[in-house]
């Protein structure tokens, strides 16, 4: 109870009241985090937010703390934090930092790792570590949970599920996929344009669109970008037979069961063409399911339902993580790491997160998505991002990122256009990435271009 | 002779220039002028000059981030050279090229046939002006949204329109033959009243006796238009078009709404391929040095622009 709270007399009955409630039913981490001066957390405006804020309201209202969000759009958001741990004090306390960006945080020494803050501090054991991305090791500059150090907190657990029309798959006998081949069956069935088409990709080329959609994909046929990024092995394989045999089926997808203009299709409207019924199915972010029963904004609500991204016949299924991490800038005072660490705390708790599903953010506890909870209507998607949680995967782990997405969307994009050829795509994408590493300082050996 | 020298001498003075009335300096009056100059100059110096300077010195840099501190290696030209092979740059100078030549040229025509035609009416002024005048003030979200919408696909009211004549939907924004020419149209809707207002007040300034002038003298309206209203307004249509063009070269929220440079490139342009180097990839160095040329290149078209305007209007 002392970790957090300072031990001023004036504050002993406000003390005496939290253990009062504390002594009711509150859960300790309230507790620990009362009494912190006020915190600024930057944050985008993502479908989860809602969830997120209103975690943020019972923080306020269990701890009398006072917390201010600085709301942005994806890429605003990280401008923001780059200018802000860039500058002599960071005007924001917490970043909410996603999983494309995270490592250029960790190795421009930006964030304080946790436990430099409080030696006592660590995640709760039923918080996913999501890949071991919370764990950087700044001397070999990898993720490594055994020699790395806490830099993070888990926000968000976003990865894609896929959402399906369980009320057609009823009337038509269809039979919830378990490989992307059958996808494609289903997706058949239920095209029917313009009034439905069987499944609405994200083919649009922004910041980290097209590329994410892809991954299942990519993944489900067993290509990737590198050989063993994670290992720190950056060899190019992008256009390796696995991806092309990737890409083609996500092409193939699109114009057997698509949509016209997959090309042009942002992570907004697939998720509008689900809540319309203009979908069958869609591969998108977990973080749109509140969205599917809010009659104010859905014609499909109890019609949707969710399962793990299929992957190719013999292959694992792997989402790529799209989770966000929460890390405290270095360049703010002790008293503010300990109030943004404070929340953290809070924040990590089952009460916090079992509060935070039921406002639409999904939780990053693995003993409140199997809770009874999960057995309930509204949290249906529970069970599928249970299941589909362990075998997620990080896309990035170099802070060229950035620069490789540039490459990756629009060859991506051109090749969902027609513009490219799956082939002439993904050579292009594996010479600009070679060049990319190589001026980086990576060893990252290319593959012969695939023929065209 | 002495009045002869004398004569010789008043000559001489009516060729010299006269002196501008004022202009003797009175002692100490130079330092003075400096010092009630310098406050504009520091804060021309400070606000103008020290960021291109910055600038420049970030374009030659190569910048980097460890342990929070910035670490500048110094690349010389390399960052001008790899210009030459980025296929997002070279595509953006080629559509911010079309975008601005067809989408000022266009504006500049509407612009003109719209001040022409309202030009002499008086009933009403304020609210036509009021009406022509809306689409400058729609902030650019808002045009972003309105037109997202009207290009949308399944939804969109343009597609619902052709629809209902037996032409089937089109891709907008997604198609690359069409997504510039869309986002062109959105453009010309969006700044044809600056052109408008521009050359209604050209108009309207023009001395009226040179027309009546004219018809005196039995021009038709064509020839009056051709021989007398153009050649005159040629000085508020070069000013105009340099205008517009300075803002369509800088052309980003449009594109940064409506399609974010897709598909493929076929609607990359200058601003927003700097906004993605620069900031998304966060390659200051980098996108420095296309700033740097852009800037230069940009300025480079105005000053052609303002000299051919310049020569075309002395020989008229």
């Amino acid at each position: 109870m002392t970790r957090h709270l300072r031990g001023r007399p004036a504050k002993v009955a406000l003390a005496t009241g939290v253990a009062a409630a504390l002594m009711m039913g509150a859960g300790p981490s309230a507790t620990l985090a009362a009494d912190q001066p006020p915190i600024t957390i930057v944050i985008n405006q993502s479908p989860w937010f809602d969830g997120f804020r209103a975690a943020v309201e019972l923080y306020e209202e269990e701890t009398g703390n006072t917390v201010e969000l600085d709301v942005n759009p994806f890429a605003g958001s990280l401008e923001k934090q780059r200018a802000a741990v860039r500058s002599g004090e960071s005007p924001f306390d917490i970043l909410i930092i996603n999983a494309g960006f995270f490592i250029e945080m960790y190795e421009g020494g930006f964030l304080t790792p946790l436990t430099e803050i409080d030696a006592d501090f660590k995640l709760d054991p039923s918080v996913y570590t999501f890949d071991d991305t919370v764990y950087y090791d700044p001397d070999t500059k990898l993720l490594d949970a055994q020699n790395g150090k806490l830099m993070t907190v888990p926000i968000n657990p976003n990865i894609p599920l896929l959402y399906y029309r369980a009320d057609l798959y009823e009337k038509d006998g269809l039979k919830v996929p378990e490989t992307l081949e059958q996808l494609l069956e289903n997706a058949k069935a239920l095209n029917n344009p313009p009034s439905r088409y069987g499944i609405v990709q994200r083919g649009a080329r922004e910041t980290f669109a097209v590329t994410y959609e892809f991954f299942p994909y990519l993944w489900g046929f067993g290509g990737d970008i590198f050989k063993d990024a994670k290992g720190g092995d950056f060899s190019v394989v992008i256009n390796n037979a696995e991806s092309k045999a990737a890409l083609d089926f996500w092409l193939q997808l699109a114009k057997e069961a698509g949509h016209p203009n997959t090309g042009a299709q942002s992570q907004a409207d697939i998720i509008q063409a689900m809540l319309t019924q203009k979908a069958g199915h869609i591969v998108v972010v977990i973080a749109a399911f509140a969205q599917m029963d809010d009659p104010n904004k859905s014609a499909v609500v109890d019609m949707v339902d969710y399962a793990q991204a299929p992957a190719a016949e013999g292959h694992t299924p792997h989402a790529p993580l799209g989770h966000w991490l929460g890390g405290i800038p270095k360049n703010i005072s002790d008293e503010r790491k300990k109030a943004a660490l404070a929340f953290f705390d809070w924040f990590q708790g089952y009460d916090a997160q079992a509060a935070y599903a039921k406002a639409g953010g999904p939780p990053i506890r693995e003993d409140v998505l199997r809770s009874d909870l999960a057995k309930e209507e509204p949290y249906r998607w529970m069970t599928a991002l249970a299941d589909a949680l362990p075998n997620a995967r990080i896309t990035f782990t170099v802070k060229e990122a950035s620069e490789i997405l540039a490459v990756t969307e629009l060859r991506l994009n051109q090749a969902a256009t027609g513009e490219l050829s799956s082939a002439a795509a993904l050579n292009a994408m594996a010479t600009e990435i070679g060049e990319i590493m190589t001026r980086a300082g990576y060893d990252a050996p290319t593959l012969e271009p695939l023929a065209e | 002779m002495s009045q002869g020298k004398a004569g010789g001498l008043a000559v001489r003075d009516a060729r010299r220039p006269a002196a501008r009335p004022g202009a003797e300096r009175l002692p100490g009056e130079g330092p003075w002028r400096l010092l009630t100059v310098s406050p504009a100059l520091l804060i021309f110096a400070l606000f103008t000059v020290l960021p291109i300077v910055t600038l420049v010195l970030m374009a030659v840099h190569h910048v980097t981030w460890v342990e929070g501190a910035s670490v500048w290696t110094f690349v010389g030209l390399d960052n001008f050279r790899a210009l030459a092979g980025d296929n997002l740059f070279r595509a953006g100078i080629l559509n911010t090229l079309i975008f601005a030549l067809t989408a000022v040229g266009a504006q500049m025509v509407l612009g003109f046939v719209l001040a022409l035609l309202v030009s002499d009416i008086k009933l009403g002024k304020t609210l036509y002006r009021t009406i022509f005048l809306l689409p400058i003030l729609v902030p650019g979200i808002v045009i972003g949204a309105i037109w997202k919408l009207m290009y949308n696909f399944d939804f969109g009211i343009i597609n619902q329109t052709l629809g209902t004549i037996g032409i089937p939907p089109q891709n907008w924004l997604g198609e690359p033959m069409l997504a510039l020419a869309s986002i062109i149209v959105v453009d010309i809707w969006h700044w044809t009243p600056f052109c408008f207002l521009l050359l209604l007040a050209g108009l309207q300034s023009l001395p009226q006796d040179i027309f009546e002038a004219a018809r005196v003298d039995g021009a038709t309206p064509w020839q009056r238009l051709w021989h007398v209203t153009l050649p005159l307004m040629l000085p508020t249509i070069a000013v105009t078009f340099v205008f517009r063009a300075i803002i369509a070269f800088k052309v980003f929220d449009e594109i940064f709404l409506l399609t974010g440079g897709g598909p493929g490139t076929a609607t990359e342009v200058l601003s927003f391929t700097i906004y993605r180097r620069f900031f998304t990839e966060d390659r200051v160095g980098y996108g420095s040095a296309m700033s740097l040329v852009t800037f230069l290149g940009v300025a480079l078209i105005i000053i052609v622009a303002m000299n051919l305007s310049r020569r075309r209007g002395a020989s008229l």
